[in-house]
This record gives C-alpha cells, sequence and structure tokens, in this order.
C-alpha cells in the first residue's frame, strides 16, 4: 500500500508531469491510488490520504496547492459519487477492482475523474475568463486520465 | 457535552474535510501572490459587506451624538452664512469678527403654535447662556422670531406668526423696501406692506431681511412674492408672499446675537426724548 503511493507519487512527478500531450495535457495518474483505495474502508482516513496525496504532489511538483484541494474534495465526494454510481438498492461495492458491474466501474472513474480535473483547473486558473480555457483542459486531460487509469487498473483486476 | 461529541463523531468527514480545505487554501494563499490577490478580493466582498452592515446598525446609534455634532458644525456654519449674504457690507475688515456683529447660538425650541394670531415659542436657553431680549431668532432657511422675555434657563420668543410683529424686508437685486407681516391662519402665508407703487417688483422675487434693525443681519433670505397687485388708491403694492420654511414645524433654531446692540439701542433711546 504504502509502496504504491510512493510509486505512483514519484510516477506522477517524475514521469507523467513532464508528458504534455499536444504541449498541454499531463495526464494524472496519481487518482489511481483515490480510485483503487477500497470502497469500504474508514471514510475519515480516506479523506487525509487524499490530502497528504494531494499535498505531497502539490509539494514535489512545485504547485500552488490545487492538487491538495482538488483530491481532498474528491475524496471527501466519493461516497456520494460511488452512491449514483452504483446506485442504492443494489450490493454495496467493496472494491473497483472486484466489482463486477463494468458499466458502473466506468462511470464511476469518469465522475470522479472529472470532478477532480474541474476542480483542479478551476483552481489554477482561478478567474471566471478563463472558463473555456478550463473547460478545454480539463476535458482533454480527463482523457486521457481515464484512458491511463482504466488501462493500469484492469491490469490489477481480480477475476 | 455528550451530544456535542455525538454530532461531532457524526460530521467528522465534513469536519475534517473543512479543516484540511481551509488547510489547503491557506497553503495556496501563502504560495501564490495570484491566488492570494484573487482570494483577497473575494475575502473584501465579504467582509465589506459585513461592515457595512453592522456600520449601518452602528450608525443608528450614533445618530444622536452624529446630530449634535453636526448641530454644532451648522452653527459655526450660519454664522458665516449670515455674514456671507451681504459681503459688501463688512468688505473693510472682512474677516476681522469686530467688524460684523452677530454672532450665532443653537437653541432647541420646545413649544411651538400656529393655533392663535399671537403666537409665541419656547426655546430652552436663557440668561444662563448669554441670551437676552430682543435678540433674533433664525432658522435654517428663514427667520422665526424675536427674543421676547428671558428666565435663566428659558427663552420665550415672538413668533414671526404674529400679527403684532414686522419684519423689515427688501427685495434681492432690487432697493425696494417692506414689513413683512403674517396674514393669520396659513403658517407660509404672509404679506408685504409699505411698498411703494413706483418701485420695480416682479412676482417670484426673493425676499431677504432688510438689515434695518438690530434683529437680523442683512440678507437672509425669507420666502417669494406670490403675488402681487397695484393699489390705485394710496399708492402702495399689495403683496402676497410665501416662505421657504414653515415656521410651526421646526425644533432647531438659532439665536443671534449682535454685539452692537446697546450702541444701536442707546442711540435710539436718545432720539425718542
Amino acid at each position: 500500500m504504502i509502496g504504491s503511493f510512493v510509486l505512483l507519487i514519484l510516477a506522477q512527478v517524475l514521469l507523467f508531469n513532464q508528458i504534455n500531450v499536444f504541449g498541454f495535457v499531463n495526464p494524472m495518474l496519481y487518482l489511481l491510488f483515490l480510485v483503487m483505495y477500497p470502497f469500504d474502508k474508514n471514510q475519515t482516513f480516506y479523506i487525509f490520504i487524499g490530502f497528504i496525496l494531494g499535498f505531497f504532489i502539490d509539494f514535489l511538483s512545485q504547485t500552488d496547492g490545487a492538487h491538495t484541494i482538488a483530491s481532498l474534495t474528491v475524496s471527501y465526494l466519493r461516497p456520494i459519487i460511488m452512491k449514483y454510481s452504483y446506485g442504492l438498492t443494489s450490493e454495496k461495492p467493496k472494491s473497483l477492482l472486484t466489482d463486477p458491474r463494468k458499466t458502473n466501474n466506468f462511470f464511476f472513474l469518469l465522475v470522479f475523474i472529472s470532478v477532480h480535473h474541474l476542480i483542479y483547473f478551476a483552481i489554477a486558473y482561478f478567474s471566471a475568463d478563463a472558463f473555456l480555457l478550463i473547460i478545454k483542459n480539463s476535458l482533454f486531460t480527463i482523457i486521457f486520465s481515464l484512458i491511463l487509469i482504466l488501462l493500469i487498473s484492469s491490469l490489477y483486476r481480480v477475476k | 457535552m455528550q451530544r456535542i461529541l455525538n454530532v461531532f463523531v457524526k460530521y467528522r468527514n465534513s469536519i475534517l474535510y473543512l479543516f484540511l480545505l481551509s488547510f489547503s487554501l491557506f497553503f495556496l494563499k501563502a504560495n501564490s501572490s495570484f491566488h492570494q490577490l484573487k482570494l483577497e478580493k473575494i475575502s473584501l466582498l465579504f467582509s465589506s459587506n459585513l461592515y457595512s452592515f453592522s456600520n449601518s446598525i452602528n450608525r443608528y446609534f450614533r445618530l444622536e451624538k452624529e446630530n449634535q455634532r453636526l448641530q454644532k458644525e451648522n452653527e459655526v456654519l450660519k454664522s458665516i452664512q449670515i455674514k456671507s449674504n451681504a459681503p459688501f457690507l463688512y468688505t473693510e475688515r472682512y474677516n476681522n469678527k469686530t467688524n460684523f456683529p452677530f454672532d450665532v447660538q443653537k437653541v432647541n425650541i420646545i413649544k411651538n403654535s400656529f393655533q392663535s394670531q399671537r403666537n409665541y415659542i419656547i426655546i430652552d436657553k436663557g440668561a444662563a447662556s448669554g441670551i437676552r431680549r430682543e435678540m433674533g431668532v433664525i432658522s435654517a432657511k428663514g427667520i422665526i422670531g424675536i427674543v421676547q422675555a428671558v428666565t435663566d434657563n428659558y427663552a420665550s420668543v415672538i413668533s414671526i406668526l404674529n400679527q403684532d410683529i414686522k419684519i423689515n424686508v427688501r427685495f434681492k437685486n432690487r432697493t425696494a423696501f417692506g414689513s413683512l407681516i403674517w396674514k393669520g391662519k396659513i403658517p407660509k402665508k404672509f404679506s408685504i406692506e409699505d411698498v411703494v407703487s413706483t418701485s420695480s417688483i416682479k412676482k417670484g422675487d426673493t425676499i431677504v431681511t432688510g438689515g434695518m434693525s438690530s434683529y437680523f443681519p442683512y440678507g437672509i433670505p425669507l420666502g417669494v412674492v406670490t403675488n402681487l397687485e397695484k393699489n390705485i388708491q394710496n399708492g402702495y403694492y399689495k403683496i402676497d408672499a410665501e416662505l421657504f420654511e414653515n415656521p410651526s414645524e421646526l425644533y432647531k433654531a438659532y439665536v443671534i446675537e449682535n454685539s452692537d446692540f446697546n450702541e444701536i439701542n442707546s442711540l435710539m433711546q436718545n432720539l425718542k426724548q
């Protein structure tokens, strides 16, 4: 657990922040940790992990604090996102890696990543004038992050 | 206490989230001057609204004090204003106070009436504050009367709403003189007498005090001419006038002190003998 945490931070900072697809898209792989974290664990601790993760990313990539706020918020919102992507009446999902409902898994990932990216870019630009820029950046980065996270999480999928 | 703890435990996620969020906002603010500027703008918006709200409440409670302060300020301004009505009369040493004998003191009107034909006003200052008989009393936009009797702390004033009193007036930018007399009944309606019909006066002319008495300085605006007719039989105008201010609706006034009053009065006494 701690190993993958450190590995993801390093991979994000050293590798994925330097990719610059089309000159501006840097997929955020570190969200993988937050989505793969088991759903039924302690939520309070999870919020704290979200904060620490964002903090380290910010600290190491020398950004202002947008990663911290975005990942903190998205980890606070995760139960709500789960509720809407898996439904209320069905059995509670245990983890993204074990749940068999593929559409729901995809939808969960999509919403989770979208919320995170929108918050991240909104904080990074922090101006109503940059609205279109925020949308454009979020859209492209969401696509790349989603593809990467889908691919890598499918490697770890438990059949 | 148990309940508070329960609430705390129940909402621990939200509390933790808000705590960490504020921490990261602080972090954001400390790191980036751009974000600092933006966040300060937002906080300024909030705090300015808050402060203007609390200020409006505070202002309400300070009204009494503020009122007194303004009255004091008005007293000073009034004394300058009555002088500025006729600068040509006091040109020689305009800034020298001895040249202009009038001084102003603010008073509150505690009783006022307009129902009878001879109305009186009571003001809340008397001999202890330097008020004496035959001082003029003016208001913001006109004159009110003349002090008649004085006790230590109060004084009675003959209102201009009194058919015994005649105020010496003239017309702004004209040479004609006249006397202002109350018609009775309506507080703002006056008539002007003793104006010779050869003088040129028009409807709408401004009436000002004439300065031919020791009560009022020259040039305090009083009202306008609303109607005038030539009376062929006696060669005088019949003029109706309306005051700027209703003397029966006042609560604050200024007493005009004329420091040359005794000199002028002794001359008048000599003439009478």
